[in-house]
């Protein structure tokens, strides 16, 4: 499988080892909360920024999924869009069918929620069963091809209630006989699905990645995350000290897409319509979030989370730029992936954390 | 009985018989020694014994149990472990990580434990760092125990991999050239901690070892292994004076 080089990229990195660095991440989710909650009350954010809320905690999510795949699993995957787009569906049909029979929006988005995040399971359990036992890099490839494919299959897809009950149909719409007058689309096609109740919100999106991180951060610190990261650093060695490694590939990618499928479902009851289309569930989506992973530092779900939201930003905060819009965000990429990754700068990182922790013990004594 | 009996077991590669008609039995709590010279099979041997390779004849029994042809997680938990002739840590873990992950099996909670943090995530957690640091002492390497594995000097990164591979409980450790890229101070410190780890665990020891010298001080049985085929087997001192062996080692 695609062995991500974590020798090269974690040289020097300190990731989020220690439990103090994780209870900071987790800190920082809150505060940020706060502050941002804070300036929207006294009206310091613009709706167009407040528009781009919930679609960062979005991308922090599913990069959070993406980086247990790729940063502690060591297993490239490029069709987490496709996990995404599995629990954005799931979710949106779900909550659309029970809007009626269930009253309360919380626990409608919960059982929505849920049945996205068991549906973007099961099919990254379905994928990693025959990929995750073979060598190669098989899993990249077929991955990249699964996203591709669901994104397909949903536009050929239409589900429909009328008088006589729900019908489906695979690519011919007609072929289910709807009587015109009664019926409410489910899944119309290439036109997604429509009217999906308004569910998600900032908090819920905090809350969201809030449990996502205790959860990944619980998983690496116990014994089950330590065999997964021996399983990345030397499948061999791992094997030969007793360790399941199909299952624990096979439970870790399970977990991976099931993140990524709650992102889905926030990102769907956000919008009144969800579609796939190459742009929001296609590779290139698959390849943003692996930007934001290896930007934001391999391992590190504070980096990948800082990357998401910036990279958000970025392109909306720099719209009235125009022309130098593209060439700005291009810059800044480049300027991330030096401050993170070039030898230098991680020596000078170092230097200053070295420095900070002296002073800082000079003042406890 | 032996703890291990091999009876002909061989493999090829290609058109090479890279090991044929291997047999080797070996009594508990000896120390025993596989030599032979470079490409001899040595490391193949140890690659058929843990399940890395299926031997295309022959039989393995451990303690009485055919493990022929199991895999290698099945062959550890069956009581055989190993370190290797290059080193494979998990570099990026601690030293005490890679301890504890060689207890995997020995201390045991559920991954639902783990990530909801029930009692039982502490208490074992806490045993397995307290059995984790008595290893590493046998091993010294407890001063370094939050060090990077990647990070360790040469000497204490294979003796890391044996701490490790202690830690799975074995009947049987196999040491592949542990000595291996070792000045002659640390060949000599490690020789004892090999010799101190068998008296203390009461372990039984399958020692590949290039060097002649080295073996015939520790090891009291000795196969020599050339070109996939036995050479020579029996006690290290008739071994040692066999025509045959002096000629294949001063031919080299
Ligand atoms: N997987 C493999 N595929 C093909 N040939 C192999 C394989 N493994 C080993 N060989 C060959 O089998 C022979 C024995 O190799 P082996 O590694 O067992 O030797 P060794 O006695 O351990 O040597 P050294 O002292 O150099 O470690 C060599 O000729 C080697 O090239
Ligand atoms: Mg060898």
């Amino acid at each position: 499988m695609a062995k991500v080089s974590l020798k090269r990229l974690q040289k020097g990195k300190t990731g989020e080892k220690g439990s103090r660095d994780k209870f900071i991440t987790l800190l920082l989710v809150v505060a940020v909360y706060g502050i941002v909650q804070l300036l929207v009350k006294t009206g310091h954010v613009s709706s167009l920024i407040q528009g781009l809320l919930v679609p960062m905690c979005v991308y922090s999510l599913v990069a959070i999924g993406l980086n247990l795949c790729v940063g502690f699993l060591g297993e490239l995957s490029l069709g987490h869009a496709g996990f995404m787009c599995v629990g954005a569906f799931t979710g949106a049909f779900v909550s659309k069918v029970l809007r009626d029979s269930i009253g309360n929006d919380l626990v409608l988005f919960l059982v929505a929620l849920l049945a996205g995040v068991a549906m973007a399971a099961l099919f990254g359990f379905l994928i990693a069963i025959p990929v995750l036992r073979l060598k190669g890099d098989y899993l990249a490839i077929v991955t990249l091809a699964f996203g591709e494919i669901i994104k397909n299959i949903i536009n050929v897809l239409y589900i429909a209630k009328d008088s006589n009950g729900y019908h489906a149909a695979f690519s011919d719409a007609k072929s289910m006989q709807l009587d015109e007058e009664s019926t409410v689309w489910l899944i119309n096609g290439a036109k997604g699905i429509n009217r999906i109740a308004n569910l998600s919100n900032f908090t819920i999106g905090i809350v969201l990645i809030l449990l996502a991180l205790i959860i990944v951060y619980n998983l690496v610190d116990s014994r089950s995350g330590r065999a997964i990261m021996a399983i990345r650093d030397n499948r061999i060695a791992a094997e030969s000290v007793g360790l399941p490694i199909t299952q624990y590939k096979l439970m870790t990618f399970t977990l991976s897409a099931a993140i990524a499928g709650a992102g889905g479902v926030l990102y769907a009851h956000n919008l009144s319509t969800v579609t796939a289309t190459p742009t929001n569930f296609g590779y290139n989506m698959s390849i943003l979030i692996l930007v934001f992973v290896v930007l934001g530092g391999i391992g590190s779900l504070r980096g990948s989370m800082i990357a998401a939201v910036l990279l958000t930003l970025l392109p909306e905060v720099l719209r009235g730029m125009k022309d130098y819009r593209m060439l700005i965000y291009s810059i800044v990429l480049i300027a991330m992936m030096l401050f993170n990754w070039a030898p230098k700068s991680i020596a000078f990182r170092k230097q200053l954390a070295a420095k900070w922790k002296k002073q800082k013990t000079q003042e406890e004594a | 009985m032996a703890l291990l009996e091999v009876h002909d077991i061989g493999i090829s590669f290609g058109g090479l018989r890279a090991v044929d008609d291997f047999q080797i039995s070996i009594e508990k709590g000896q120390l025993y020694g596989l030599i032979g010279p470079n490409g001899a099979g040595k490391t193949t041997v140890f690659n058929i014994l843990t399940g890395v390779y299926t031997p295309d004849k022959g039989t393995i029994l451990l303690d009485g149990q055919n493990i022929t042809g199991k895999n290698t997680m099945e062959i550890n938990r069956a009581g055989i472990a190993r370190t290797f002739q290059n080193i494979r840590l998990f570099h990026l873990l601690s030293v005490l990580d890679n301890v504890k992950i060689g207890l995997h099996n020995q201390m045991q909670y559920s991954t639902l434990t783990g990530v909801l943090r029930l009692p039982r995530y502490y208490q074992v957690e806490k045993e397995m760092n307290e059995r984790a640091m008595e290893l590493l002492h046998v091993f010294e390497l407890d001063d370094v125990a939050d060090y990077q594995a990647t990070n360790l000097p040469y000497g204490k990164q294979r003796k890391l991999e044996i701490a490790r591979a202690m830690a799975t409980n074995p009947k049987l450790l196999l040491l592949d050239e542990p000595a291996a890229g070792m000045n002659p101070n640390e060949t000599k410190e490690l020789m004892e901690t090999i010799h101190f780890v068998r008296e203390k665990f009461d372990m039984t020891i399958l020692l590949i070892e290039h060097d002649m010298k080295l073996v015939s001080g520790i090891c009291e049985q000795l196969t020599v292994l050339n070109f996939g085929q036995i050479l020579c087997q029996g006690k290290t001192a008739d071994v040692l004076h066999d025509p045959e062996v002096i000629k294949a080692y001063l031919g080299e």
